[in-house]
C-alpha cells in the first residue's frame, strides 16, 4: 500500500517528462509537414532538437517553423472565424476555428473530424499521460477505499530533503481520510479531463504541450494533498500556481491570455507572500513543518484549549491568518479574487480542471488541514467566515450580469469556494469538504460541459448569441441541467445536500447573519446557474445563420466524460450526505476533524445547546427554505429568460432611485475591483518606479557624479599651486615656518 | 634692501657684514670676528662682486624690485620676528655676569678633538663646493661638442 | 644694551629682513644676498649665546665657524648655479623661471 501511494504522484511525473521530451514528435499536423518525416520516434532527435527552421531548408526547400505555432495569430483567428462580424465580442478565441489550419476550417473540422490533407494528420501525444493518468487514477480508488472503509491511516517517507542543522523535512505522504477524499476528487476530475480534452484539443499545434503541462499539474496538486508538512504542501502549492500560468496562458500568443497567466501568478504570489510566512512562523514558533508534530504542540490530546507552554493564541491566531491569507489568493476569494474570470482564457478543460475541481480547492484543503490551528484562533475563523461569506454574495452579484459563459462559471466557482470558507470558518469542517467534493464533481461537469457547447456552437462564447442548442446537442444539454440543478441546491442532487448543510450549521452555530447572506446567495446562485441554461440551450438561436447548420453534438471523448461525472453529481449527495450533519462523510472525515468540531461555536446558539440534526424542527425548516430558493430562483430565471426576455429591462429601469442602471453597471464591470487594483498597484507601481528612478538617477548618481566634479574642481584648483617658481615655493615654507612657530607659541608654550 | 641698484646692495651687505665683525668683537669673540672678516668680507662679497659682474646685472636699476608676493613676504617676516622677540623677552636667561671670551687655543683645541668629525665633514664640503662651483659655472663648450 | 637679549633681538631683525628680501626680491642674486644674511643672524645669536651663558665652553664659536664655512660653501655653489641660469635665460628675474610648471 505504501508503494502504491508513492507511486500515485510517480506516475504523472513520468508523463510529464515523456511528454515534454517526445511529445513534438508524437503530433503531425497538416499544412507544411508532409515532408521531414516528423512523426514518430525514429526521427533524428538533432532535427527535432533545432525544429524545421534553417536545418530542413536545404533538405527540403522550406523553412518551415509552423510547428511551433500552436495558435493562429489573432488576425488569422478572426479570418477562419464565422463571427467576424462580431469578433470582438469573442471574451477569448478559443474553439475549433481559431486552432485549425485555415485549410481545413470547413465550419466542420471539430473534434473526430479527419482532415482533408494530403498527409493524414495523427496526434499521439495524448496517449501516455491520459493512460497514466488512468493507472493513477485505478491507484487512487484503490487507497481511498482503503482508507475510508478500511480506516487505516498512512505515513510515507521517501527521503531526507533537508537536514540542515534543527530543520528537517522530509519527502513522505500523509494519506487520511482528508487526503482520500481530495484523492478521489482530484483523480477522478484528473482523469475526466484528460480524455476531454483529446477531443477538445484535437488538432491544436501545441497538443503535446498542453498533456505535459496537464501531467505536471496532476503531479503538484498531487504532491499538495499527499505531503505530510507544510513545505511538501507549499511546493506543490507554487507548483499548481506555476502549472496554473502555464496552462492559462498556454496561447501564449494571445496578449489576452499571457495577461491573464500573469495576473493569475501574480495574485496568487501575494496570497503566497502570507502562506510563506504562516509556513514560516510556524516553524519558528514549533519548530517543525510536519503536521502531526505542529498539531500536536498546538493543543493537548483533549479538549480545545491551547498547550500549556506552547504558542499563545495571538501567535496561533497570526499565523492562522497569514496560512489563511495564502487561501485567499489560491482559491480566489475577496480580494485576491481577481484572476479566476480572467483565468478563463485558458482552454475549457483547464477550467475545468484547474479552476473548478483542484487547484482552488488548494485552499480549502490546506485550511481543512490545518484546522488545529484554526481551532485556536476563533478570530480567525471568524475572519475566514466573514470574508467566505462576502466572496460569495459578492461573487454572485457579479455573475448575474456576465454574458461570456464560463464567466458565469467562475464567478460562480469564487461564491462556491466562498461557501466552503464560510463552513470552514464556522467549524463545519466536514460539510464544507463534503461540499468541496461535491462542487468538484459538478462544477467539472459545468464547465466541461460550456465547452462541449463552445465547441458546438463553432467557438461562440457570448451567451447572447446563443439559444436553443437543446435540439442540437441533447447530451450535453442533459448533463449541464443535472449539473445546474445541483449547483442551484435542488434536492436530490448532490449541491443541496452539501450547500445546505453548510448553511445549516452556519445557523445552528449562531451566525444568524451569515446564514441569511447565505440564503440571498443561494437564491442568486440558482437564478444566475438557470439563466445561463435558459439563454444557451432554450428560445431560438440568435447566433449568426450560417452557423447553425454546423452546429453539432461534440465527440464522444467530451460528452463521456460528461456523462460520467453526472452521475456523483446526483448520487453523492444521497451517499454521503444523509442524514444531515450525520451522513457518511461526517463518519469518514471523524478522525480529521474530531478535535476540532466544538470551535467556532457562538455561545446561545443552536448548537452550543447540544441540539443535533432533526427533521422535524429548525434543521428540517433550514432544508426546506433551502430548496425553496433554490425553486424560486429557477423559477424566476424561467420567467425572465424564457417567458418574458423583457422583464430584466423593466426590473433594472424599475429599482427606485433610479439607480437600477447603475448597479447593473456595476455588476457588469466587476464592481470596478480590477479597475481599483489598476490604477493604485499597477499605476502606482509605474509612478513609484519612476519616483524610485529619479531619485536613482538625480540623487544617488547625483551624488557620485557630483564626487567626480568635486575631485575634478579640489585638482584643478590644487593644480594653481605648482607655479614653478622657487620664490613661490619659498613662500610657501615660511608659511610653514610661522605656522610651526605659531603653534609652538600658542599651544605648546 | 630697498636699494633698487644690486651692486648698491651688495655693498650694503658687505658693511653689515663689517659690523657683524665688530659685534662679534664686542662678545669677546675675536677669532670669529677675524673669522668673519676674512670669509664674509673677503671673499663672499668679492665672490658675489665677480657674480654681479659676470652676469652683468651691473648697475642696471631693477625695473620693480619686489615681487608680487611681497606684502604675504612682510606680513610674515613680522610675524616670525614678532613671536621670536616676544619669546626672547620673556625667557629668563640665567646670564653669566661678564662676557666669557674665546680663547683661540680652546677653539684649535675643540675643532680638533670634540668636533673633529664637523671638521673633516666641512673639508669634504668645501672640496665638493669648490668642485660643483667650477663645474657649474663654465662656459658651454660648444667647439668641443660640435666635434 | 649689551645684554643677551638686545643681541638676540638684533639679530632676530636681521633674520626678519633677510626672509623677506628672500622671498620678495626678484633678482637672484639680490635672493642669494638674503640668505647670506640669515645666515650671518644666526651667527650673531650664537656667538651671543656663547659669550652670555655659563657652561658653552666655547661650543657656540665652534658653531659659529662651522656655519661660516657652510655659508661660504653655499654661497659659492649657489652663485655658480646663479650664473649658469642666468646666461642660459638671460634674465635674472626669477619670475621668468617658471619651466617647472606644467
Amino acid at each position: 500500500m505504501e508503494l502504491l501511494i508513492a507511486l500515485i504522484p510517480a506516475l504523472p511525473l513520468v508523463g510529464f517528462v515523456y511528454t515534454i521530451l517526445a511529445g513534438p514528435f508524437l503530433d503531425r499536423f497538416p499544412g507544411g509537414h508532409g515532408h521531414g518525416g516528423h512523426g514518430g520516434h525514429d526521427h533524428d532527435p538533432h532535427e527535432g532538437a533545432h525544429g524545421a527552421v534553417g536545418e530542413a531548408a536545404g533538405a527540403h526547400g522550406t523553412v518551415d517553423d509552423s510547428r511551433f505555432h500552436t495558435v493562429p495569430s489573432e488576425e488569422e483567428q478572426r479570418a477562419t472565424s464565422p463571427h467576424a462580424g462580431h469578433a470582438d465580442d469573442l471574451a477569448n478565441s478559443e474553439g475549433a476555428d481559431g486552432v485549425i489550419p485555415a485549410q481545413f476550417a470547413d465550419g466542420r473540422g471539430q473534434a473526430g473530424h479527419a482532415g482533408h490533407g494530403a498527409a493524414a494528420p495523427h496526434h499521439r501525444s495524448w496517449v501516455v499521460p491520459t493512460l497514466l493518468i488512468g493507472v493513477a487514477w485505478v491507484m487512487s480508488m484503490v487507497v481511498f477505499v482503503n482508507v475510508i472503509f478500511g480506516g487505516h491511516t498512512y505515513h510515507v517517507t521517501l527521503y531526507e530533503w533537508i537536514a540542515a542543522g534543527s530543520f528537517h523535512v522530509t519527502i513522505s505522504f500523509l494519506v487520511d481520510q482528508l487526503t482520500a477524499m481530495l484523492l478521489l476528487v482530484v483523480s477522478t476530475v484528473g482523469f475526466l479531463v484528460h480524455v476531454y480534452s483529446i477531443g477538445y484539443m484535437d488538432g491544436d499545434r501545441g497538443m503535446w504541450r498542453f498533456f505535459a503541462y496537464l501531467n505536471l499539474f496532476m503531479l503538484s496538486m498531487l504532491l499538495l494533498i499527499l505531503g505530510d508538512n507544510y513545505l511538501m504542501l507549499y511546493v506543490g502549492w507554487e507548483a499548481v500556481g506555476l502549472c496554473s500560468y502555464a496552462l492559462i496562458g498556454f496561447w501564449y500568443k494571445k496578449p489576452s491570455a499571457a495577461g491573464a497567466a500573469k495576473k493569475a501568478f501574480i495574485v496568487n504570489r501575494v496570497g503566497d507572500l502570507g502562506f510563506s510566512l504562516g509556513v514560516m512562523m510556524i516553524w519558528t514558533t514549533f519548530g517543525t513543518l510536519s503536521f502531526s508534530d505542529v498539531f500536536a504542540k498546538v493543543a493537548p490530546a483533549t479538549g480545545p484549549v491551547l498547550l500549556a507552554g506552547g504558542p499563545s493564541e495571538l501567535t496561533v491566531t497570526i499565523i492562522a491568518l497569514l496560512l489563511f491569507a495564502g487561501a485567499v489568493g489560491k482559491s480566489a476569494q475577496f480580494p485576491l479574487h481577481v484572476w479566476l474570470p480572467d483565468a478563463m482564457e485558458g482552454p475549457t478543460p483547464v477550467s475545468a480542471l484547474i479552476h473548478a475541481a483542484t487547484m482552488v480547492n488548494a485552499g480549502v484543503y490546506m485550511v481543512a488541514r490545518s484546522n488545529p490551528i484554526f481551532a485556536h484562533a476563533p478570530i480567525a475563523m471568524f475572519v475566514v467566515a466573514s470574508i467566505g461569506i462576502f466572496t460569495a454574495i459578492f461573487a454572485a452579484l457579479i455573475a448575474l450580469t456576465q454574458n461570456d459563459i464560463k464567466k458565469v462559471l467562475a464567478y460562480s466557482t469564487v461564491s462556491q469556494l466562498a461557501y466552503m470558507f464560510t463552513g470552514l470558518g464556522v467549524g463545519a469542517w466536514a460539510a464544507a469538504i463534503f461540499h468541496l467534493v461535491s462542487h468538484g464533481f459538478f462544477k467539472g461537469l459545468l464547465f466541461m460541459g460550456s465547452g462541449s457547447v463552445i465547441h458546438g456552437a463553432a467557438g461562440e462564447q457570448d451567451m447572447r448569441y446563443m439559444g436553443g442548442l437543446r435540439a442540437k446537442m441533447r447530451w450535453t444539454y442533459i448533463t449541464m441541467v443535472i449539473g445546474s440543478l445541483a449547483l442551484a441546491g435542488i434536492p436530490i442532487f448532490a449541491g443541496f445536500f452539501s450547500k445546505d448543510e453548510i448553511l445549516g450549521e452556519t445557523f445552528s452555530r449562531g451566525y444568524a447573519i451569515f446564514y441569511l447572506v447565505g440564503i440571498v446567495t443561494a437564491f442568486l446562485t440558482a437564478f444566475y446557474t438557470f439563466r445561463m441554461i435558459y439563454m444557451t440551450f432554450h428560445g431560438s438561436w440568435r447566433g449568426l445563420g450560417t452557423a447553425w447548420h454546423h452546429i453539432h453534438e461534440s465527440a464522444a471523448t467530451m460528452v463521456v466524460p460528461l456523462q460520467i461525472l453526472a452521475v456523483p453529481t446526483i448520487l453523492i449527495g444521497l451517499a454521503l450526505g444523509l442524514p444531515p450533519e450525520g451522513g457518511l462523510i461526517h463518519s469518514w472525515l471523524a478522525p480529521v476533524f474530531e478535535k476540532s468540531e466544538a470551535a467556532g461555536i457562538v455561545a446561545g446558539s443552536l448548537a452550543s445547546a447540544g441540539e443535533g440534526f432533526s427533521f422535524i424542527g429548525i434543521g428540517g425548516l433550514l432544508l426546506l427554505v433551502g430548496a425553496g430558493v433554490g425553486a424560486a430562483g429557477i423559477w424566476l430565471a424561467h420567467r425572465w429568460y424564457v417567458e418574458d426576455p423583457d422583464a430584466p429591462r423593466r426590473f433594472v429601469n424599475a429599482i427606485p432611485l433610479g439607480l437600477g442602471p447603475g448597479m447593473y453597471a456595476a455588476s457588469v464591470n466587476k464592481y470596478y475591483v480590477d479597475d481599483f487594483y489598476q490604477l493604485v498597484f499597477a499605476r502606482g507601481g509605474v509612478l513609484l518606479g519612476n519616483a524610485l528612478w529619479w531619485f536613482d538617477a538625480k540623487v544617488i548618481d547625483g551624488a557620485v557624479n557630483g564626487a567626480a566634479w568635486l575631485a575634478q574642481r579640489i585638482g584643478g584648483g590644487l593644480r594653481k599651486v605648482q607655479t614653478g617658481r622657487i620664490e613661490n615655493y619659498g613662500l610657501g615654507m615660511a608659511a610653514g615656518l610661522v605656522l610651526v612657530l605659531i603653534v609652538y607659541a600658542v599651544v605648546i608654550r | 634692501m630697498t636699494l633698487r641698484n644690486v651692486i648698491h646692495s651688495a655693498v650694503a651687505m658687505m658693511i653689515c657684514f663689517g659690523s657683524l665683525a665688530g659685534m662679534y668683537a664686542l662678545l669677546g669673540a675675536p677669532i670669529i670676528a677675524a673669522a668673519q672678516v676674512l670669509i664674509y668680507l673677503g671673499a663672499i662679497s668679492v665672490l658675489i662682486l665677480f657674480a654681479i659682474m659676470l652676469t652683468q646685472a651691473g648697475d642696471a636699476s631693477l625695473p620693480a624690485p619686489f615681487h608680487r608676493q611681497a606684502p604675504i613676504a612682510v606680513a610674515l617676516a613680522v610675524i616670525v620676528v614678532g613671536l621670536v622677540s616676544w619669546a626672547v623677552v620673556g625667557t629668563d636667561w640665567h646670564v653669566a655676569a661678564t662676557v666669557a671670551t674665546v680663547d683661540i687655543n680652546a677653539i684649535g683645541n675643540l675643532l680638533f678633538t670634540t668636533y673633529a668629525l664637523p671638521f673633516e665633514i666641512i673639508g669634504f664640503l668645501l672640496l665638493a663646493a669648490i668642485i660643483g662651483a667650477i663645474f657649474l659655472a663654465r662656459r658651454p663648450e660648444e667647439d668641443e661638442r660640435a666635434n | 644694551m649689551a645684554s643677551l637679549p638686545g643681541y638676540l633681538i638684533v639679530s632676530t631683525l636681521l633674520f626678519g629682513i633677510g626672509a623677506f628680501g628672500f622671498l620678495a626680491r626678484r633678482n637672484a642674486i639680490l635672493m642669494l644676498i638674503s640668505i647670506e644674511l640669515m645666515l650671518n643672524s644666526v651667527n650673531l645669536s650664537l656667538v651671543a649665546f656663547n659669550a652670555y651663558i655659563p657652561g658653552a665652553q666655547n661650543a657656540g664659536a665652534v658653531f659659529a665657524l662651522i656655519v661660516m664655512a657652510v655659508a661660504a660653501a653655499e654661497a659659492t655653489v649657489g652663485l655658480a648655479l646663479v650664473i649658469a641660469i642666468i646666461r642660459t635665460r638671460q634674465t635674472p628675474e626669477v619670475d621668468e623661471y617658471h619651466d617647472l610648471r606644467e
